[in-house]
């Protein structure tokens, strides 16, 4: 559904003959462009409107949610630039892979990373996100690439050089972060609208499941990201999914301790901490079950394991904050009323 | 009692020693004399069983590779050229070192090893140095704790591989006097390599002269040494004098100059 | 000179560092066992869960048969006290002390005081197949241990092969073929994990070394190795003080000086795998604490390698209390406390005991 209008001055650029005698002939093929992009811009935005959105009260001739290229977006990475409605999108983030086909913006995608595994349609290659080859990116001519990690300057650099548009969203820290990074993407890919869409749908959902929570005790969780016992402190985007449901995470103590986010803690620890709840992140990753956690040193005297309340969930959706952070809050909350009825 | 018939060694693809036959009888002391390079040590360490030989090497009439390493130390006790003394061990340790072929493999030293340890280490007159570190003694006092070591083998056969290098006079005459002393009590079979030709002429019953491993002159010191054969096989330049019965082996530096040496009497 | 005409008196040959029977200075045996005993006591009773130390007293005295003492833990503090710090006491102590001893032993056979268990390649090979295993497997896995030991075990297998094709697998030839195995391993395991970035963090982890993760499992897996491992080093310590003499003068002394090394290689190998399987690469208990008992102690291997099984032990016990209370509640990499503490420590021991010329 996108159309290229191409500025005036392109087009004239490219019909102008050479030569003194042409410039009438100038002026009138100006005229003729001129109404031709004009009735063109309009049949686009009628078609548009008429497609966007399913807010029944909105005018179809009114242009709320749709902007022109080119757009500003205020990312990571500073003020991006996107100049035009970007076709040849790769991704370099599984999250924004998800978020961009969440959006409607799939068919503007030719290439994702290695780890882009969902939708299951995503043209998948073998590009990495965590060592970009930006020779590799170039091979697919983007014209706007979305990477998640802060800072990778060389790569940046190389892309603005070839005035492919760079959009950097790291790892959101919460809820709020998450939904600006849709936003983000909404703007830079010409789909605002269902982005807008999509947060709300998100928010509506979430807000629901805790609404239907039962009630209790407050309970403790302990989140494991690896078989080490790495874990995420309330001040992570995982952190925050538990807060908002209620849950105090037993990391948040070590995290101060030791300064990071990321603390690992001693089986000791966990003893001592003793968690209503626990979430293992690490099934795919490392091979880890609630029957194998279970039987590590000390475990058998965990509250979690006598009462069945250890969990593996889908390593994407515990370690991604994108479309599908919905469905991961539903799997705490089902664990959440397992226990909870369960007494 | 050692014999070798036509031994050989080879080294890197050349023979070392080369189709040697030689025969020490029991308690007799020989040593090998020739230039460096001659295949002295590598004849000995053949007959300690220390490198692989061709031919026949038999002591005590039993050849030497067909015998267990542990056996063979009991036969045949080595002092090597250079002897890797331990830092940090003292002399009656190191002594006590000589009896590991009669321990066996978790035996530990018993009544008798302490006291044949003892012997070796009075007999060499260290007893008054038995608890120093060995790199705390002279140079004379190591080569003695190594011969202490030797001693405390038991083995009838001795090979002596260079025992006076690095020592002054006084200290050469000391080791060889002690090992004169030490054959005639326990009846041992010495077989040495020496530089020193006076020395070796003075000491030992029989000289064998070895050049490019082969032998080149076997017998009395007398006989052995001679000016034309040491002139040639040494390729030096020397004059050689009887003093008190036995040669003396003298480097002459101008060998035209004809100077008169006064014949003593022994 | 002198003529030895009677030897009446059989007088023992003294050292200077005690009796001749054992040799072992007692002093130091005894200050080794307190020093385990003590640092068994910080172990048990230090930690992040912060159970007073009388209340562990309490709950031992209460499992012995005899003593009418009451507990006075909870359910999770005993677990905690029994199944997470008691286990990790003992492997520490296990593996402290045959590091040490296989340090030691390989000190003896390849001449050198600063020989280490590691030298043929076998953190190498345990690496490569602790990489591989995470990588392809998960670092969950039960297979990590198995790969581990079968990595060590190979790649010092390997050098021995190639050490022997040369020749006579002399001391300088094996030691350069573990160089040439261990480089070639390491280039694979870089390889390997180039591969598959994501696995880095788990296979630095454990390639610095932790108890933190064991349990009795690991403790009765290592038990059969260490034994077999400990007891025939130790049957041999009196041939390897024969060995201080050299190769040569040691095969003239009647020692089949390939085939000790041979035995003593394997059995101090054994153990290493064994316990580098389970707890990871931990660095400098296998080269300090022999040679820091070698140069307080004394030299003979009588000495040193009793004593550095005692020392180990206490040294890694006490390395591993360090390693989980200086930063609790997340553990510092045991390798990292090791060398930092050992490191020092063995520059003061090296300064205190020059002697003269070695």
């Amino acid at each position: 559904m996108s159309t290229d209008l191409p500025s005036e001055e392109g087009l004239s650029a490219r019909v102008r003959p050479a030569g003194p005698t042409s410039l009438r002939f100038d002026a009138e093929v100006l005229v003729v462009v001129r109404k031709a992009a004009q009735i063109a811009a309009v049949a686009a935005f009628i078609s548009l409107s008429a497609c966007g959105g399913t807010e029944a009260d909105e005018p179809e001739t009114q242009v709320t949610t749709r902007e022109e290229f080119p757009v500003t977006v205020e990312a990571a990475n500073g003020q991006v630039t996107v100049e035009h409605e970007p076709e040849r999108i790769v991704s370099l983030s599984p999250t924004a892979t998800e978020t961009l086909f969440a959006i409607g913006a799939g068919d503007q995608v030719v290439a994702v990373d290695d780890r882009s595994d969902y939708p299951a349609d995503a043209p998948r290659t073998s590009l990495s996100g965590f060592e970009p080859n930006v020779e590799a990116i170039l091979d697919y001519r983007p014209d706007l690439v979305i990477i998640s990690d802060e800072s990778p300057s060389d790569l940046t650099q190389a892309l603005d050089q070839l005035d492919v548009s760079v959009l950097a969203q790291p790892a959101a820290v919460d809820f709020n972060d998450a939904y600006e990074q849709f936003g983000e993407l909404g703007a830079a890919t010409g789909n605002a609208e269902e982005a807008d869409e999509l947060v709300a749908d998100i928010r509506d959902r979430i807000d629901q499941l805790v609404e239907e929570l039962p009630d209790g005790p407050e309970m403790t969780v302990f989140h494991e990201l690896g078989p080490d016992l790495f874990t995420a402190s309330s001040n992570t985007f995982i952190g925050q999914v538990y807060e908002h449901l209620g849950l105090a995470n037993v990391a948040d103590e070590a995290a101060t301790q030791a300064g990071t986010d990321y603390p690992q803690v001693s089986a000791e620890y966990l003893l001592a901490a003793d968690p209503d709840l626990v979430i293992l992140a690490d099934g795919e990753c490392c091979g880890v079950t609630p029957e194998q956690a279970s039987a590590r040193p000390g475990w058998n005297a965990l509250s979690a394991v006598r009462n069945d309340a250890v969990i593996v969930v889908g390593e994407d959706v515990a370690s991604r904050w994108g479309p599908r952070v919905a469905d991961f809050v539903e799997e705490v909350v089902d664990a959440v009323r397992a226990v909870r009825e369960s007494g | 009692m050692i014999r070798l018939g036509t031994a050989s060694v080879r080294l890197g693809g050349a023979a070392v020693v080369d189709g040697v036959d030689l025969t020490v009888e029991s308690g007799e002391w020989t040593m090998l004399i020739g230039r460096n390079g001659a295949g002295k040590t590598t004849l000995m360490r053949a007959v300690a069983g220390l490198v692989r030989y061709e031919g026949s090497i038999t002591v005590e009439g039993r050849e030497v590779r067909a015998v267990g390493s542990r056996e063979r130390a009991r036969t045949v006790a080595m002092v090597p050229q250079s002897p890797q003394l331990p830092a940090d061990m003292t002399v009656g340790e190191y002594a006590l070192l000589g009896r590991t072929p009669h321990l066996g493999f978790l035996g530990r030293p018993g009544h008798h090893d302490f006291v044949a340890a003892q012997d070796a280490v009075e007999s060499l007159d260290l007893d008054a140095l038995a608890g120093r570190r060995l790199d705390a003694l002279s140079g004379g006092e190591r080569q003695r704790a190594v011969l202490a070591r030797a001693l405390a083998q038991e083995a009838p056969v001795l090979l002596l591989d260079e025992p006076t290098a690095a020592l002054d006079v006084g200290r050469q005459q000391e080791v060889l006097e002690l090992v004169s002393s030490l054959r005639s009590q326990r009846n041992l079979t010495v077989l040495g390599a020496m530089h020193d030709l006076t020395l070796a002429g003075q000491y030992a019953d029989r000289l064998v002269l070895l050049d490019s491993g082969r032998v080149v002159a076997d017998g009395s010191p007398d006989e052995v040494l001679t000016e034309e054969r040491i002139n040639r096989h040494y390729a030096a330049s020397v004059r050689v004098a009887r003093l008190g019965g036995s040669p003396v082996v003298l480097p002459a530096r101008h060998p035209s100059l004809r100077v008169p040496i006064e014949e003593t009497s022994p | 000179m002198t003529d030895v005409v009677h030897r009446a008196e059989t007088r023992r040959i003294e050292q200077p560092s005690g009796t001749v029977r054992g040799d072992m200075p007692w002093p130091w045996f005894a200050g080794g066992l307190a020093g385990l005993v003590a640092a068994v006591l910080a172990g048990m009773t230090l930690g992040p869960a912060a159970i007073p130390a009388s209340a562990v007293l309490a709950d031992v005295a209460s499992r012995l048969p005899l003593l009418d003492v009451g507990t006075q833990l909870s359910q999770i503090d005993a677990t905690v006290l029994w199944e997470l710090r008691a286990p990790r006491v003992v492997l520490g102590a296990l593996v402290g002390a045959t590091l040490a001893m296989a340090g030691g032993a390989y000190q003896a056979v390849f001449h050198n005081p600063l020989a280490d268990p590691y030298l043929l390649g076998v953190a190498a090979g345990a690496g490569l197949g602790a990489t591989v295993a995470i990588a392809y497997a998960g670092a969950g896995g039960g297979l990590l241990p198995v790969a581990a030991f079968a990595g060590a075990v190979l790649a010092v297998a390997a050098a021995y092969g190639i050490g022997r094709s040369v020749g006579t697998a002399s001391r300088a030839t094996l030691v350069l073929a573990g160089v040439a195995v261990a480089g070639f391993l390491s280039a694979i395991q870089t390889f390997v994990l180039q591969q598959n970035s994501e696995d880095v963090r788990a296979v630095y982890s454990w390639l610095l070394g932790r108890l933190s993760t064991s349990g009795w499992s690991d403790v009765v897996v290592v038990l059969p190795y260490v034994v077999v491992s400990a007891v025939t080093i130790l049957a041999y310590r009196r041939v390897l003080d024969v060995l201080r003499v050299g190769d040569e003068e040691a095969e003239s002394l009647g020692v089949a000086v390939n085939r000790v090394r041979l035995i003593v290689v394997a059995a101090a190998t054994l153990g290493t795998a064994a316990v580098v399987a389970v707890t990871g690469l931990i660095g400098f208990v296998g080269i300090l604490v022999p040679h820091a008992i070698r140069l307080l102690a004394g030299a003979s291997y009588r000495i040193v390698l009793p004593l550095s099984a005692l020392f180990g032990a206490a040294f890694l016990v006490l390395a591993d209390v360090i390693a989980r209370t200086v930063l609790s509640p997340a553990e510092l990499p045991i390798g990292v406390v090791t060398a930092c503490v050992g490191a020092p420590f063995f520059a003061v021991v090296l300064r205190t005991t020059t002697r003269g010329p070695s």
